[in-house]
C-alpha cells in the first residue's frame, strides 16, 4: 500500500476506506442483473410451487406443480432426449473441432482463407439457419429432389433418427467453427521444442498428435467441453423452428418442452418446474466438468447462441 | 379466402344443433336497425383482430363503416399475425390490457376468458336484441356459449373440413373419386404404383392430422364419441369406437397413404396444397379456406376446373350421418370486462349494426367466404366461384351435426397434450390403446 | 489480451512460396489433414452457395432447375419482396435492440469490473461472487418469472422488454473478462493517478478505459453478436408487426412467404448481411471477441 494520500481522500483513508468510494461503482450492474437475473432465478422456484395459467390469478399449490410434472413420462423422454443430443454432438463435435483446430494452427496462407470461410456459420442466427435448412431438406421441394439424388430426398425431419441426426449435424455446423478457434490458439501455444524433441525420436506426426498434441490441450478439451455441453441444456431456436420437438417428440429437448408446456399448454407452474431442473443440470455439469479438469480454469459460459 | 388468419387451429366446440335451420329463405334486411342502448354515449373502444388477406380488408373496412356512421363514438382496429394474435391476446387478458373488443375462436380459448371472468355475458343482450341473433346460424353461437350463457357474438364466416381432390391424378390412373372409406383404401396402392401420393398431410402442424380423426370418429362411432370426451366423462377415450377410428387412422399411415415425408411439412407455408395443385398428391383433406390459396397459387388448377371437393364419404357401418362435418361454425367476438361502461355501449352497438351487415357479407361472398347469416346462399350465384360457395354453403348447412375442431374445443392444456399424441399416433410411435390411455389423463383438465 | 489470433513465437514462419520449418526441413505436406480441410469446407459452404444463389431464383426456375446451378437471370424480385414486407423496419429494431443493449451493459460491467479490481470488502465480495454464479444461469430456465416481470412493468411488446433482460445476461461473462483486463493495468499507475489527487471516478475514465478499450470492444462484439441473433425474449416477449426483431421476422417471413423459398432465402441473407459485411471488415476484432476469455 502506498502511503501517498490523495487529497481528495479524508485522512486516515484506508483501504476499506478507499474501497467504499468504489463499492459504488458495482451497483448498477447489480441493480440491472439483480432485476432481472437473480429475481427471476428465485422467481422460477417459486412459481414452480403454484399454478398459473398464464391468464389468471398465481395460486400457491405448494407441491403439486413439482408431483404432476415429475409423474408425467414426457419429463424422463425430455431428459433422455436433451441427453442425447448433448452427448452425440459432442462426441461429433469435439473430435472434428480438436482436428480442424490443430489444423488450422498451422500458418500456411490457404489455411488462413479456410479458417475465414470456415466461420461463416457461426455468425448467423439460428433461426436464420433453421429456415434455411427447413428449405434444403424438404423432402418433396428441396435439394433431394431437385438433384434426384435418393439418399439426400429422405424423410429427414419426418423419422425421429433422423431428426435428431439432423439436429446433431446443423449444430456442428454451425458451433465447430468456434470450438476449432479454441483449439487453434491453444494448439499454437504448444512450445515448438517438444515437437523437434519428438521428431528426433523418430515419432511421426500421428504419433505425435498423440502423445503430444492431445495431452497438451487437455484444459481447452474441458473448457470447450463445458461450453458445448452446458450449452446444449439452451438449444431452442434451432429445434423450435426445425421441428417444433417433432416428430411425435424425437426432439423435444427440456427447454423445448418447457416452452410448450407454459406458453402453449398455459402450464405455468409445470413449466417453471422443468426450467428448475434445467438450471440444476446446467450448474451440475458445470461442477462436474471442472471436477473433472482438476479445477482447470474453465470459465463457463451458457451462451446458447 | 383467408390462409392466415384460419389456417391454424379454428374450430369451435361441439355444437350438437340439429339440422342448422338454415331455410333457403333469403333474409335480404339488413341487420336490425336499432341496438337497444345505442345511447348518445361517446367515446371510443379498441378492437384486436387478424391481419392477412382477405380477411383483415373486410374486417378494416367494417370498423370504418362504423367509425363514419357514429361519429361519436369511434372503434380504433390493431391487426395482428395469426400465431402471434394467440399468445398476445392472452397475455393482454392476463395483463388486463385487453382491447375492448376480443376477436376469438370460441370454445375451450373462449372458456378459459370465462374462467377468469374476462369477458361479459352477453346473453340478456341477445335476449333483448333478438333479431341480431336470429340473423345467424344457430350452429354458430355452440361455440359462443359456456355453461349455457353466451359470451360472445358470432361473426364471418363458416368453414367446413373438406376432401379436395386434384381430377387430373385421378384421370392419370383411371379411377373415380372415392364414395366410401373402402374405396379411399382401394385407391391408396393404385396412387402409390402411380408414383402419386394418395393424400397430402401437413403433418408436422399436427391440427392437420387430427381433421383426419374427427373425421374418422364421426363417420365410425357418430358425434357423441367426442362429445363424451367434451363433457369430461371418464375414459372417454377408450371408447371401442374410437379406438377403431385409430386403427383404420393407422391402417392408412402404414398403407402409405400420405405423402412420403408428411411429418416434416407444414401447414402454414402452404407446402400441403402445393402438393396437391404440383400433382404430387391426389387428394388432401383441408379447411375451405384453402380453396383461395390454391386459386392464387396453383396456376390453372383452380380455374381451369382440376380440383375436385366433396364431403368426407361415409365408412361402412359407421353411426355418423353422412352429412356431419366438421369445422368452423364461425369466428366470435367478446367483449372484455374489464372496458368501461361507455366502451362496452360502443362494442354492443357495433355487434348490432356492423358485423356481419349487409355491406359485409357482401365482403366476404366475393372474397369467396361463406357469410354465416341466413340466406347467404341467396348471394352466391354471381360470384366467379360459384359452383365452390355452394357446396360450401350446402355442407355447412346441411350438416346434421356440425361438430367443432378438437383443439378449440378442449382447454389450451388438454388440446396441446391432444395434438402431441396424435403427432406420435401418426409416427406410429404409439398404438390406439395408449394414446387412449394417454387421452384419459387429460379428460377434466 | 492473448486472443487466439496472435501469431505465437513458436510455430511456422509464413514463407511465400514454400512452406519451411524452422530448421529449414521441409515438413511433409499433411495429406490427411488437407482432405479433412477440404471437406469441411464443403460442408460448410455448399449450404451457404445454395441460400445464396437460390434467392435470386423466381420461383418457376426453383423448381425448375438444378439446384446447385446459378440462375441464368438473376432477379431481384425476391429482395425487393422482403423489403417491402416490413425489412427496414425489424432491421431497425434489431439495431436499436442490439445497441440498446450493449452500451449499458458494457458500461455498467465496466464500472463493476473497476470495482471489483480496485475495491475491497465484504459488499464486492459478495457481488462478485454472484456475478460468476450467473455465469451457470440459463437465460431460458428463467423466462418465465422474465415475462411475469415485463407483463407487471406494463412493458410487454415494447422494445424495452427484450432490452433490459438482455443487458442483465450480458453482465456476468462482461464483468468476468473485463475484471481480467482491468486486473492487468499497472498498479504504478493507479498510485501515480493517486498521487495526481484524482478521484476514483476519474481515474476510471481516464486510466483503466482506455487501457482496456480492446477488451471493451471485445465484450460488445461477444453479447452483441449474441442479442442480435437471440430469438426466444423475442418471440415471448413481443408479438406485434412493429416490434418484431430479425430473427422473429425470418421465422416469420418462413410462413407468410409458404413454399416461395426463394423469398424465404432471400430473407435469411438480409438478415445476416449486416453481420456478414461486419465480419469482412473487422474479422480479427470479430473472431478475438468470440472466443474471449478463453485463451487467458
Amino acid at each position: 500500500m502506498s502511503t501517498a494520500r490523495p487529497s481528495t481522500a479524508p485522512a486516515g483513508a484506508s483501504l476499506a476506506g478507499r474501497s467504499g468510494s468504489v463499492t459504488w461503482m458495482a451497483l448498477p450492474a447489480m441493480v440491472i442483473f439483480t432485476a432481472f437475473g437473480v429475481i427471476p432465478l428465485l422467481g422460477v422456484l417459486g412459481l414452480s410451487f403454484t399454478s398459473w395459467d398464464g391468464i389468471g390469478v398465481i395460486h400457491f399449490t405448494g407441491l403439486r406443480s413439482w408431483r404432476a410434472e415429475l409423474a408425467n413420462p414426457g419429463l424422463p423422454h425430455a431428459i433422455f432426449v436433451t441427453f442425447k443430443i448433448m452427448i452425440l454432438s459432442w462426441l461429433v463435435q469435439t473430435p472434428l473441432s480438436i482436428l480442424i483446430g490443430v489444423f488450422l494452427a498451422g500458418h500456411q496462407r490457404y489455411r488462413n482463407w479456410l479458417a475465414v470461410l470456415y466461420f461463416i456459420p457461426l455468425l448467423l442466427s439460428s433461426a436464420a439457419i433453421a429456415v434455411a435448412y427447413k428449405a434444403l431438406l424438404d423432402p418433396n421441394f428441396g435439394l433431394g429432389a431437385g438433384l434426384h439424388i435418393g439418399w439426400l430426398s429422405q424423410d429427414w425431419l419426418g423419422r425421429g433418427g433422423l431428426a435428431v441426426a439432423v439436429v446433431i449435424f446443423i449444430v456442428s455446423w454451425q458451433f465447430i467453427p468456434f470450438h476449432s478457434l479454441i483449439y487453434q490458439g491453444a494448439a499454437r501455444q504448444i512450445p515448438r521444442t517438444m515437437y523437434e524433441a519428438a521428431e528426433i525420436d523418430g515419432a511421426g506426426r500421428i504419433r505425435a498428435f498423440w502423445s503430444i498434441t492431445l495431452p497438451q490441450l487437455k484444459n481447452t478439451v474441458i473448457a470447450s467441453s463445458t461450453l458445448m455441453v452446458v450449452g446444449s441444456l439452451t438449444f431452442f431456436d434451432l429445434i423450435f423452428i426445425l421441428t417444433a420437438g417433432g416428430p411425435g417428440d424425437a426432439t423435444r429437448v427440456l427447454a423445448l418442452s418447457m416452452y410448450k408446456t407454459g406458453f402453449q399448454a398455459n402450464l405455468m407452474g409445470l413449466a417453471s418446474v422443468i426450467a428448475v431442473i434445467l438450471v440444476l443440470f446446467g450448474v451440475g455439469l458445470a461442477l462436474l466438468l471442472r471436477r473433472i479438469g482438476g479445477g482447470a480454469n474453465t470459465q463457463s459460459t451458457l451462451e446458447g447462441g | 379466402m383467408d390462409p392466415i388468419s384460419i389456417s391454424r387451429r379454428t374450430l369451435l366446440r361441439l355444437s350438437l344443433v340439429g339440422t342448422a335451420g338454415v331455410g333457403l329463405a333469403a333474409c335480404g334486411s339488413s341487420g336490425p336497425d336499432k341496438a337497444s342502448d345505442s345511447g348518445g354515449s361517446t367515446g371510443s373502444a379498441t378492437y384486436w383482430y387478424l391481419s392477412g388477406a382477405p380477411g383483415e380488408g373486410i374486417r378494416t373496412n367494417t370498423v370504418k363503416r362504423f367509425n363514419e356512421a357514429n361519429p361519436k363514438t369511434q372503434i380504433k382496429g390493431s391487426t395482428f399475425q395469426n400465431d402471434a394474435y394467440k399468445t398476445k391476446i392472452k397475455t393482454a387478458i392476463g395483463a388486463g390490457e385487453a382491447p375492448t373488443i376480443i376477436w376469438g375462436w370460441g370454445g375451450g380459448g373462449l372458456k378459459s376468458y370465462v374462467d377468469a371472468s374476462q369477458v361479459e355475458d352477453l346473453t340478456d343482450w341477445f335476449g333483448q336484441n333478438a333479431a341480431v341473433k336470429d340473423r345467424l346460424f344457430p350452429s354458430s353461437f355452440g361455440a359462443a356459449t359456456v355453461g349455457g350463457k353466451i359470451y360472445a357474438m358470432p361473426c364471418e364466416t363458416v368453414q367446413p373440413i373438406v376432401l379436395f381432390y386434384n381430377k387430373t391424378s385421378f384421370e392419370k390412373i383411371k379411377a373415380e373419386p372415392p364414395k366410401t372409406w373402402a374405396d379411399i383404401m382401394d385407391l391408396v396402392p393404385k396412387f402409390n404404383a402411380a408414383k402419386i401420393a394418395p393424400f397430402s398431410l401437413a403433418g408436422q402442424s399436427r391440427w392437420t392430422n387430427m381433421m383426419w380423426l374427427e373425421f374418422l370418429f364421426d363417420r365410425i362411432g357418430g358425434p357423441e364419441v367426442f362429445q363424451a370426451v367434451f363433457d369430461g366423462t371418464k375414459d372417454a377415450w377408450s371408447n371401442p369406437l374410437a379406438i377403431q377410428a385409430l386403427t383404420e387412422c393407422q391402417k392408412l399411415i402404414k398403407a402409405n397413404g400420405f405423402i412420403k415425408g408428411f411429418s416434416s411439412i407444414t401447414a402454414d407455408s402452404n407446402a400441403d396444397q402445393a402438393l396437391l395443385y404440383t400433382g404430387k398428391a391426389a387428394m388432401m383433406l383441408h379447411g375451405t379456406w384453402t380453396y383461395g390459396s390454391m386459386a392464387t397459387d396453383g396456376g390453372d388448377f383452380v380455374s381451369g376446373g382440376h380440383l375436385g371437393y366433396m364431403n368426407f364419404p361415409p365408412v361402412d357401418g359407421g353411426k355418423g350421418d353422412p352429412t356431419n362435418t366438421v369445422g368452423n361454425p364461425g369466428q366470435y367476438l367478446s367483449i372484455s370486462s374489464k372496458a368501461t361502461a361507455e366502451q362496452k355501449d360502443i362494442a354492443k352497438k357495433f355487434f348490432a349494426t356492423a358485423v356481419l351487415s349487409d355491406a359485409e357479407k357482401k365482403e366476404w361472398i366475393a372474397s369467396g367466404g361463406i357469410p354465416i347469416v341466413k340466406g347467404a346462399d341467396a348471394e352466391l350465384a354471381n360470384s366467379k366461384d360459384a359452383d365452390f360457395l355452394k357446396f360450401v354453403y350446402g355442407v355447412a348447412s346441411g350438416a346434421k351435426t356440425f361438430a367443432q375442431s378438437w383443439d378449440q374445443a378442449l382447454s389450451p392444456t388438454a388440446a396441446e397434450s391432444l395434438l402431441d399424441n396424435i403427432a406420435k399416433l401418426f409416427q406410429l410411435q404409439i398404438t390406439p390403446e395408449q394414446f387412449a390411455t394417454n387421452m384419459n389423463q387429460t379428460i377434466g383438465t | 489480451m492473448a486472443t487466439t489470433v496472435t501469431t505465437p513465437t513458436q510455430g511456422r514462419r509464413k514463407t511465400p512460396t514454400r512452406h519451411e520449418g524452422p530448421a529449414g526441413r521441409r515438413p511433409r505436406p499433411n495429406w490427411l489433414g488437407a482432405i479433412l480441410g477440404i471437406v469441411w469446407l464443403v460442408i460448410v459452404i455448399v449450404p451457404v452457395y445454395w441460400i445464396v444463389i437460390t434467392s435470386f431464383k423466381t420461383q418457376a426456375n426453383y423448381y425448375a432447375m438444378n439446384p446447385l446451378k446459378p440462375p441464368p437471370e438473376p432477379t431481384f424480385a425476391n429482395y425487393q419482396l422482403v423489403i417491402h414486407s416490413g425489412f427496414p423496419r425489424y432491421f431497425l429494431n434489431s439495431v436499436i435492440v442490439t445497441a440498446g443493449t450493449i452500451v449499458p451493459a458494457v458500461l455498467v460491467s465496466f464500472m463493476a469490473a473497476y470495482a471489483i479490481v480496485r475495491g475491497a470488502g465484504r459488499t464486492l465480495r459478495v457481488m462478485n461472487g454472484i456475478f460468476l454464479g450467473g455465469l451457470a444461469i440459463p437465460l431460458q430456465a428463467t423466462i418465465i418469472p422474465v415475462y411475469l416481470i415485463i407483463i407487471r412493468l406494463h412493458l410487454y411488446d415494447t422494445l424495452l422488454a427484450m432490452i433490459l433482460p438482455s443487458i442483465a445476461f450480458a453482465i456476468p461473462l462482461s464483468v468476468l473478462v473485463l475484471t481480467n483486463f482491468v486486473r492487468d493495468v499497472p498498479r504504478e499507475l493507479f498510485e501515480s493517478m493517486r498521487v495526481d489527487g484524482a478521484s476514483e471516478w476519474t481515474t476510471l475514465w481516464r486510466l483503466a478505459f482506455p487501457l482496456t478499450r480492446p477488451a471493451l470492444v471485445t465484450v460488445a462484439i461477444y453479447n452483441g453478436l449474441a442479442v442480435w441473433n437471440a430469438f426466444l425474449l423475442p418471440l415471448i416477449l413481443t408479438q406485434s408487426t412493429e416490434k418484431r426483431t430479425l430473427p422473429l421476422a425470418v421465422w416469420s417471413f418462413q410462413s407468410q412467404y409458404g413454399v416461395n423459398v426463394p423469398a424465404v432465402l432471400a430473407s435469411v441473407v438480409l438478415t445476416t448481411l449486416p453481420i456478414l459485411i461486419l465480419y469482412a471488415f473487422g474479422r480479427r476484432q470479430l473472431v478475438s471477441g468470440l472466443t474471449a476469455g478463453f485463451s487467458k
